[in-house]
């Protein structure tokens, strides 16, 4: 991944010199691929969840006591706090959710194929989710990227070490309870669709906001 | 202790009184309340709402309390009021989005309290929008007619401009007295056109949104808009059209009808009927077939025969190959009989035979016969079989053996007195007249009078009637006397049953008295017969102008007894033939015979 963004900031600068075989795409195009992807993701995560919960009735006790593995990571949870992030800031909220799912998405289909309970299609759909968390991290990147080139973002505050760092770290962070589980992602998913229309609304007010 | 005293008896009345009176208001805790829903209009705030249940009796509060997930801090709801009874309204900084709210309420009264059943709530799922607002309808015109506009803002809490919240509309229209809404998806726009409206109707209007992920906002108030009267252009067109064919066929009915019997003609062209010559459809429709079938009898038609003239036959005497000396029947009445030598008229002579084929052949066949020779048999030597009458078939064969030349001579003899008739008539028995029926020739009817049959052409043409006998037939025969115009005709009147004709002069009648009374210049001449030398024999004249015919027999050697007068000039008559020695043949011109036989040369000369 690290050599792939790095294939991108290349093929970015390329670009930006006006090489005319580089087809560059607008930054408005890029956003509105990237919240059609996440909400995508959210509606895939919002339908598994439905589905396990028929199989699987929560315990009244697991509901308050239940933590997802990225609690750690702050998340702005209103409006106001929210834009009161800089763009940057946004920015590496939605890259930290997005990696730090990106494993344990893999490990979820996994074990849901050893297990013989689930459908057909609940395997699908955990198996879209994990392919299009990596999408859209790729995705959310090269937007990151572009708007860096154009002046709009600075230079991340965390590195790209950083973000790796943090991804080892939660990978070892699985859940077996699947119901939970899904509850961590459909609430991620959101969250990331939001920051995500919040940051092209600011960066491009007039591109139907 | 036997005293009871007086006073704790009523005391104990009383408060047996009083405890049996005091459970008639009882109070109780509170029954359990309910929350009822939870919303969030704009996603920033939140509000909920509970039913309180059996108060029991006793004035009860309500209070409601919230922990936030993955803490135990219990809240109380901050806001009873701005939300109405029973409600309670979170504000902005209450608010907290991807958190899990755990909200219960408590109802308490003095004897007790109850807590409702927790309700999970993310704030994030339950939102709700107010309604769009600023609805417009406007009535718009393009090429295919008039259409509605309507057009709205979005509910004034909602941040969609942030980007926040994002708002999808909804749209549904239906006619005022109508019961069917027709919905319509417009998406994130804020403006829709509907069209394919009925002109002249009433319509009403409402919109509605919903966020991402939440519910549905409420419709909004219904907007009203009239259509205008219109007719749409394509039904317009169609009636155009309509009305212009209808017209075109009311035309073209029009037309017909005034045509009615030529288009009828030309349809069904008429089948023309048969055509009977004669029929007089009239009279069959007055109803009497037997004027019809009379109409249709075509005089002379069939040859109605009396057998009569079955029985008057014409010979056909042939003077050369070349010459055709066609003794025609049929046209005697025409006239002289014009030389058939250069023409070969189909009807020279056969014509006047009978209609049979096989008549025709055998008069062909005697006039090639006799157009070899120009001999001529004596009458008795010649063709007829001595058959007696009735016979037929071989009758012309065995003239023919005889003498091939020989045209069979029936005998005609007229004889104005029938005596001498009759007395040579027994002679004349063995030379009894042979009925040929197929050599003979048919006279034409016309010959009954008799009259007319005597005119021979003048190249001596001669004409013989054969007289048929008939077996039991009496038929009038007429004998032609193939004479001269000079020759005075006779008529048989009857044919005795032993084959004698009995004889009756035509004289006078008919005027041929002239004729009669000239030989010597005439240039007729009777022939008796044909011998084998090309020489004729002629017949004289008995006496005046009658005269009857006599003839020789054939074969038998007899000898009719001649003329007296023909002895005189001739030799007497041989058994076979009787000559007539002319010095010079018939074909001599001038010749003529003494006395009362007659020659025309002239005639024979060509």
């Amino acid at each position: 991944m690290l050599e792939m963004s790095k294939s991108v900031s290349l093929l970015l600068m390329i670009c930006a010199h006006g090489y005319p075989e580089c087809q560059t795409i607008s930054l408005a195009d890029l956003f509105n691929r990237v919240i059609q992807h996440s909400a995508r993701l959210h509606r895939l995560s919002s339908d598994l969840y439905s589905e396990f919960e028929q199989y699987l009735i929560p315990s009244k006790n697991e509901i308050g006591t239940r933590k997802c593995h990225t609690s750690y990571i702050v998340t702005p949870n209103g409006k106001e706090h929210a834009q009161k992030l800089a763009g940057e800031e946004l920015t590496e909220v939605i890259l930290k959710l997005l990696m730090a799912w990106g494993e344990p998405l893999a490990q979820f289909h996994q074990s849901m194929t050893q297990q013989q309970d689930y459908n057909i299609y609940s395997s699908n759909k955990a198996m879209e989710m994990s392919d299009m968390v990596h999408e859209l991290k790729n995705g959310v990147q090269k937007v990151a990227e572009k708007m860096q080139l154009l002046g709009i973002l600075s230079t991340f505050l965390n590195g790209e070490d950083t973000l790796h760092s943090l991804e080892s770290e939660s990978s070892s962070v699985f859940s077996v309870d699947h119901l939970n589980f899904l509850h961590c992602f459909r609430r991620d998913s959101d969250k990331i669709w939001s920051y995500l229309k919040i940051l092209k609304c600011r960066i491009l007010p007039e591109s139907g906001c | 202790m036997m005293w009871i005293d007086s006073g704790t008896m009523p005391l104990l009345t009383l408060s047996v009184f009083f405890l049996l009176l005091s459970p008639a208001t009882s109070t109780s805790a509170p029954g359990r309340p309910r929350v009822t829903s939870c919303r969030s209009p704009e996603k920033e705030t939140f509000t909920c709402w509970w039913e309180p249940g059996d108060d029991g009796g006793l004035p009860t509060t309500y209070a409601l309390y919230y922990c936030l997930e993955g803490s135990e801090t219990v809240y109380e709801c901050p806001d009873y009021k701005t939300a109405g009874k029973n409600s309670c309204f979170f504000s902005k900084n209450d608010t907290s989005l991807w958190i899990n709210y755990n909200i219960s309420v408590v109802a308490t009264n003095a004897e007790g309290k109850s807590v409702s059943e927790p309700v999970e709530v993310d704030v994030v799922y339950i939102v709700q929008p107010k309604t769009p607002e600023s609805v417009m309808v406007s009535v718009l015109e393009d090429d295919h007619g008039p259409y509605l506009r309507v057009s709205w803002d979005k509910p004034r809490s909602a941040d969609t401009r942030s980007g926040w919240i994002t708002l999808v509309y909804q749209l549904r229209v239906k006619q005022v007295k109508e019961e069917n809404w027709e919905e319509y998806d417009a998406g994130m726009q804020k403006y829709y056109n509907v069209f394919s409206l009925h002109s002249g109707k009433e319509y009403m209007v409402q919109v509605r949104c919903k966020p991402d992920h939440g519910f549905w906002s409420e419709w909004t108030t219904p907007a009203y808009i009239q259509m205008p009267d219109f007719i749409p252009r394509e039904r317009s067109m169609w009636i155009m059209v309509a009305v212009f064919s209808a017209f075109i066929l009311l035309i073209f009915a029009w037309t017909m009808n005034v045509k009615r019997s030529s288009v009828k003609h030309y349809l069904l062209p008429p089948i023309p009927g048969p055509k009977i010559r004669g029929f007089d459809q009239q009279l069959l429709k007055s109803g009497k077939s037997e004027e019809v079938f009379n109409a249709l009898v075509i005089q002379g038609f069939p040859p109605t025969t009396n057998y009569e003239d079955l029985l008057v036959e014409y010979l056909e005497v042939y003077d050369d190959v070349k010459q055709e000396l066609v003794l025609n029947g049929k046209n005697l009445p025409e006239g002289l009989l014009k030389s058939k030598t250069m023409s070969s008229d189909n009807d020279s002579g056969r014509g006047s035979c009978d209609s049979r084929t096989l008549l025709m052949e055998k008069c062909a066949e005697g006039v090639e016969e006799s157009g070899m020779e120009q001999e001529l048999s004596q009458f008795g030597e010649s063709s007829w079989a001595s058959s007696d009458s009735g016979e037929d078939r071989e009758n012309p064969a065995s003239p023919r053996q005889e003498d091939r030349k020989v045209q069979t001579w029936p005998p005609v003899f007229s004889s104005p007195q029938p005596h001498h008739f009759q007395q040579q008539q027994p002679g004349g028995t063995r030379a009894s007249y042979h009925s040929v029926p197929e050599i003979s020739c048919r006279s034409p009817p016309g010959h009954s009078s008799g009259g007319q049959q005597n005119r021979f052409s003048k190249p001596g043409f001669y004409q013989y009637t054969q007289m048929h006998s008939m077996d039991s037939i009496e038929h009038k025969h007429v004998a032609q006397v193939p004479q001269s115009q000079s020759a005075e005709y006779v008529e048989v009147q009857t044919v005795d049953p032993e084959n004698i004709l009995l004889l009756r002069p035509l004289a006078n009648a008919e005027g041929h008295d002239p004729e009669l009374s000239d030989f010597a210049g005439e240039d007729y001449s009777k022939v008796r017969d044909v011998t084998s030398d090309n020489i004729l024999l002629l017949q004289r004249d008995l006496s005046g102008p009658q005269y009857v015919r006599d003839y020789c027999q054939d074969q038998s050697g007899q000898v009719d007894p001649c003329f007296m007068q023909l002895q005189q000039v001739e030799q007497t008559c041989k058994p076979t033939n009787v000559h007539l020695h002319l010095p010079s043949l018939m074909l001599q011109d001038g010749m003529r015979l003494a006395g009362n036989g007659y020659v025309d040369s002239t005639i024979m000369m060509s």
